[in-house]
């Protein structure tokens, strides 16, 4: 426990530094989310890319815009 | 207008197309007709310039030098677009590439899709549309910069009944545009639409001419006969006569083509008589365009099984 | 005008797709993961446990040049592969689904067919890395000091140069195939073995468009332009000219089926 607290009191104190990984993640998954919701077919399931996307974090969004998209649609 | 002189393509297993010429007159509509594998869509690829011939060239007469792909439409068999275009955003994207404005471009896209009867779909992602939406869209594309020839990949054989109607009948419209070349397989679209055909068979023409001719050509005087028995020994006879040019056996009955079928009858109604062949049947009649068709389509098919 | 058409469809296309917000970001990650996990390997060290009790230490930071540098050897990797990645099937994959057939039966030029896809992706990546390096340099000034802005700058012009060269080689391979997975693997078979080439050669290929990062930390500590970085930039500018003429000769005998 005391190492999470220790994390976490390093985040506090540095979160202007870190803010912006942050936000660049979030914006990563949303547009991946916003993409595959108005795609019409994915390569695999569509239910699978929405958890890659969500749980796998940086990867899952590039991830899905390379393999996950049909060419051309 | 159009002249393909001794077109031939070569791959490794051997030709899909050996010294086609014909001559494409302007106003003119003309059926590229065969089998599948006949080496049509070859044929037509090489007209478009998107294949380059082993041997030979396209020349196209009336304008000298330019880019002759400026006067030529094409519609591929499977026409494939970008999908997350609109209809209205690849026609004008493809008229563009044919130095349109852009403007001129908006107008013509417009003017076509209602043409084709897809006027209410033109803001739709062309990945939502339907097999006979996109053909109909091709016929546009091909149609956007207003060719001097018109190349048709089997434009109605992959439609519906209505679908086909309505090509059909657009294809008759365009006759009176542009120049037509169209594949098909099927011999009665293009008996239907077309002035001339060009019977291709294993990559070569083996029948060409204004339809009427074609038709008239191939009408030769022919009997058909039927034994019970021993139809070999009677073929041999028969093959010697004076009138007969050529017999040949079809599903136990021996056709015989003749040069003079009055004379042919007598003779071979004497003959029948005196030495008592066993006839089962005797018919006098015409060979048809259709006969040499099958014959050709058949023979493509005993290929493919072997 | 042409040229502008295809152009333009090319970047519309990045853009309905998200190319233009997901590759910047990812190249923004790609230039602050380093210079953040560096500053903060100490705590994380502490944290998870890996140092004894009591026991100090004492890690060296490195200065602000280095650091910077990591940034462009993530991208040298990483980087690398998403470029490669976005552009493998802008030719292969057209001609792959069709959509050749009906573009290249236009009187469409194929130099300005390939030149103005080579450009779209140009514009795309070579933004891209701008934006990561400033994104580098700003954490790289915040973390670890003093890095000038100018020799950033010239460093990314060098460095953009060999993406370009590396957006070369792909839409070269684009033209041999149709299959866009083959064309990623030519790439990256190709890089590597220039990179390979140039490590048990490097006196003979000091002007080899690989050589160009390795004269980027003189150019970041003090603005020191070599000789032979000159040289390995005019190379480089003559081999993408010649890839995409090869591309254009390659593309026009095949046949669009």
């Amino acid at each position: 426990m005391i190492m999470t607290q220790d994390v976490i009191q390093t985040i506090n104190e540095h979160i202007a530094i870190i803010a912006p990984l942050l936000i660049i993640q979030a914006i990563l998954i949303v547009t991946a989310l916003v993409s595959l919701i108005r795609t019409e077919v994915t390569n695999g399931p569509k239910w699978m890319w929405a958890l890659i996307i969500l749980f796998i974090s940086t990867i899952g969004p590039i991830a899905y815009f390379i393999f996950g998209r049909r060419n051309d649609t | 207008m159009i002249k393909a002189k001794e077109l031939t393509k070569m791959y490794d297993k051997g030709y899909a197309v050996k010294n086609v010429s014909f001559e494409l007159s302007p106003g003119k509509c003309v059926a590229l007709l065969g089998p599948n594998g006949a080496g049509k869509t070859t044929t037509l690829k090489m007209i478009s310039g998107l294949i380059a011939p082993t041997k030979g060239e396209v020349k196209f007469s009336e304008k000298k030098g330019g880019d002759i792909r400026q006067h030529i439409g094409y519609l591929p068999q499977h026409p494939q677009y970008h999908g997350w275009m609109t209809a209205v955003e690849f026609l004008v994207y493809v008229a563009q590439l044919s130095h349109i404005s852009k403007k001129e471009a908006i107008k013509q896209s417009d003017r076509l899709l209602k043409r084709v009867g897809i006027a209410e779909a033109k803001n739709k992602r062309i990945a939502k549309f339907s097999g006979g939406m996109k053909q109909r869209l091709g016929i546009a594309q091909a149609l956007i910069h207003k060719p001097k020839v018109l190349l048709l990949d089997e434009p109605v054989s992959a439609l519906d009944p209505i679908g086909r109607r309505d090509v059909l009948n657009l294809m008759e419209e365009l006759k009176q545009e542009t120049t037509l070349l169209y594949s098909t397989h099927i011999l009665s679209d293009a008996e239907e639409a077309s002035d001339e055909i060009l019977l291709m068979h294993k990559g070569t023409i083996v029948e060409s001419g204004p339809l009427h001719q074609v038709k008239k050509q191939n009408q030769i005087d022919k009997i058909s006969l039927r034994f019970t028995e021993n139809m070999e020994v009677y073929a041999d006879q028969i093959a010697n006569m004076e009138t007969v040019t050529k017999t040949e056996v079809k599903k136990q009955v021996l056709h015989v083509h003749v040069n003079n079928i009055h004379l042919a009858r007598e003779q071979l109604l004497e003959k029948a008589n005196e030495e008592k062949w066993p006839l089962l049947q005797f018919e006098v009649g015409q060979t048809t365009l259709e006969d040499l068709f099958m014959k050709v389509v058949n023979e493509h098919a005993m290929e493919d099984n072997l | 005008m042409q040229w502008r058409t295809i152009y333009r469809k090319e970047c519309v296309e990045s853009a309905r797709n998200f190319k233009w917000i997901w590759v910047p970001l990812v190249f923004i990650l790609f230039c602050i993961i380093d210079p953040l996990s560096t500053y903060y390997l100490p705590q994380i060290l502490e944290s998870t446990g890996g140092v004894p009790e009591g026991a100090t230490f004492n890690i060296p930071t490195p200065p602000p040049s280095e650091v910077f540098m990591m940034s462009i050897s993530q991208l040298n990797t990483l980087g690398l592969l998403v470029i490669s990645l976005i552009t493998m099937g802008t030719i292969a994959g057209e001609r792959k689904s069709g959509v050749a057939e009906l573009i290249l039966v236009k009187p469409v030029s194929y130099m300005a067919y390939i030149s103005a896809k080579w450009a779209a992706h140009v514009t795309l990546v070579v933004l891209s890395i701008l934006i990561g390096f400033l994104a580098s340099w700003y954490y790289t000034q915040l973390l670890f000091g003093e890095l000038q802005f100018l020799h950033v700058l010239i460093a990314f012009f060098f460095y953009g140069l060999y993406m370009v060269f590396v957006i070369s080689i792909s839409i070269f391979m684009n033209t041999w195939t149709k299959i866009p997975g083959l064309v990623l693997f030519l790439t990256l078979c190709t890089l590597i073995l220039i990179n390979l080439f140039t490590n048990l050669l490097p006196h003979f290929l000091e002007w080899s468009p690989t050589m160009i990062t390795s004269y980027l930390p003189t150019v970041l500590m003090n603005g020191d332009i070599a000789q032979n970085l000159w040289m390995a930039s005019v190379m480089t500018i003559i081999l993408t000219a010649l890839l995409l003429m090869g591309a254009k000769i390659v593309l026009s005998k095949k046949e669009i089926t």
